[in-house]
């Protein structure tokens, strides 16, 4: 009956091998492994908590209430696998299941926008010179670049957050939020979109490029 | 060399984005793609622009998105976490213990007009609930 998973655990060095028998170890033991291999990731879930939830104070109970659920269900969580990405789906499905009932936005429809119709109007969105966007977008302040973040609807948040800053791939980011693999496409490519749209909005009200067009700009 | 796949600038243009974020699962698509960039200057043009924006878009979110945790969420994590294994450790305590289950059987066999009793005790060991 004895099980025993020779993997990688995750946090370890490539190579390393270690032994986790998850069915003799003592509670006390997991502890330890949990606190090992699980802590080190509070300041990026943290990061990812203020994006989700707008505020310090809910983003520290989403993370308490995630290292809670993962300890409590750690003995399922199969040694040598994406421990990462297992705690990104915990804080994600919380967050989506408990946390965002009281600031929910109006549900968006992820449509069936094709790769090309988003490529079109993703090349067009800035009316700048090229190195002079760069340039202007590089002197954004961060509380500009957060707050393009946070006006952008949530669904296309957490895939552009998942993608794009913590470096998930699609398939991971199907997993962790629960969607199929060409949702996450279709809300990430939308989202980054909308994102440099702000963003460049933004860098033309700091009087970078060309004058802002309040009304009748290109759409 | 030609690849198996041959494609046009439009579909380059439709897969640019997956393109570049290196998530065309399809050798075969991805091969077409990369044979069509070596020969098309404006679609090559294209892609670097793009990547580029979105290297850039990246490296503005990664730097402003970074945080540390208040020392609070860490000592909170900690107390929950000591606070929840006394709870499980206790929880053991109470029902750990092994279960056994007796099962008993008895059947009669009459041969012959001789009877015959045959019984069987089968214990279950269980242990609760790691």
């Amino acid at each position: 009956m004895e099980r025993i998973n020779e993997l990688e655990a995750g946090g370890v060095a490539t190579g390393e091998l270690v032994r986790v028998d998850r069915e003799k170890e003592s509670v006390a033991q997991r502890t330890k492994r949990f606190e090992r291999d699980a802590l080190q990731y509070t300041d990026q879930l943290y990061a990812a908590a203020l994006r989700y939830t707008k505020n310090s104070a809910d983003a520290q109970d989403l993370v308490q209430d995630t290292y809670a659920k993962a300890f409590t269900s750690f003995h399922q969580f199969e040694p040598g696998t994406n421990l990462r990405a297992w705690m990104y789906r915990i804080l994600t499905t919380t967050f989506i299941n408990s946390y965002r009932k009281a600031q929910r936005s109006p549900k968006l429809s992820d449509g069936d926008l094709t790769d090309a119709d988003l490529f079109a109007s993703a090349s067009h969105t800035s009316n700048l010179g090229k190195s002079a966007e760069v340039e202007a977008l590089e002197n954004l302040p961060d509380s500009d670049i957060k707050r393009a973040l946070q006006e952008i609807p949530e669904e296309f948040r957490i895939a552009v957050y998942l993608v794009d800053v913590e470096g998930f791939s699609y398939k991971e980011v199907a997993e962790i939020v629960g969607v199929p693999a060409g949702t996450v496409m279709s809300r990430l490519h939308r989202g980054r979109k909308q994102l440099r749209e702000k963003l460049a909005e933004y860098a033309r009200e700091l009087g970078y490029g060309a004058p802002v067009q309040k009304n009748g700009g290109e759409s | 060399m030609t690849p198996e796949l041959q494609c046009n600038c439009n579909d380059v243009m439709g897969s640019m984005l997956v393109f570049i974020d290196n998530e065309i699962d399809d050798s075969a698509q991805f091969n077409a793609i990369a044979f069509h960039l070596q020969d098309c200057p404006t679609c090559r043009e294209a892609v670097e622009f793009e990547r580029t924006q979105l290297n850039l878009i990246r490296s503005l979110l990664t730097r402003s998105c970074f945080e540390t945790a208040p020392t609070e969420l860490h000592d909170r994590i900690h107390s929950q976490l000591s606070a929840l294994e006394a709870q499980i450790i206790a929880q053991q305590g109470f029902v750990a213990q092994t279960e056994i289950f007796t099962q008993y059987s008895r059947t009669e066999i009459t041969v012959d007009g001789e009877t015959q009793i045959i019984e069987t005790t089968h214990e279950i060991r269980r242990d609760f609930p790691f």
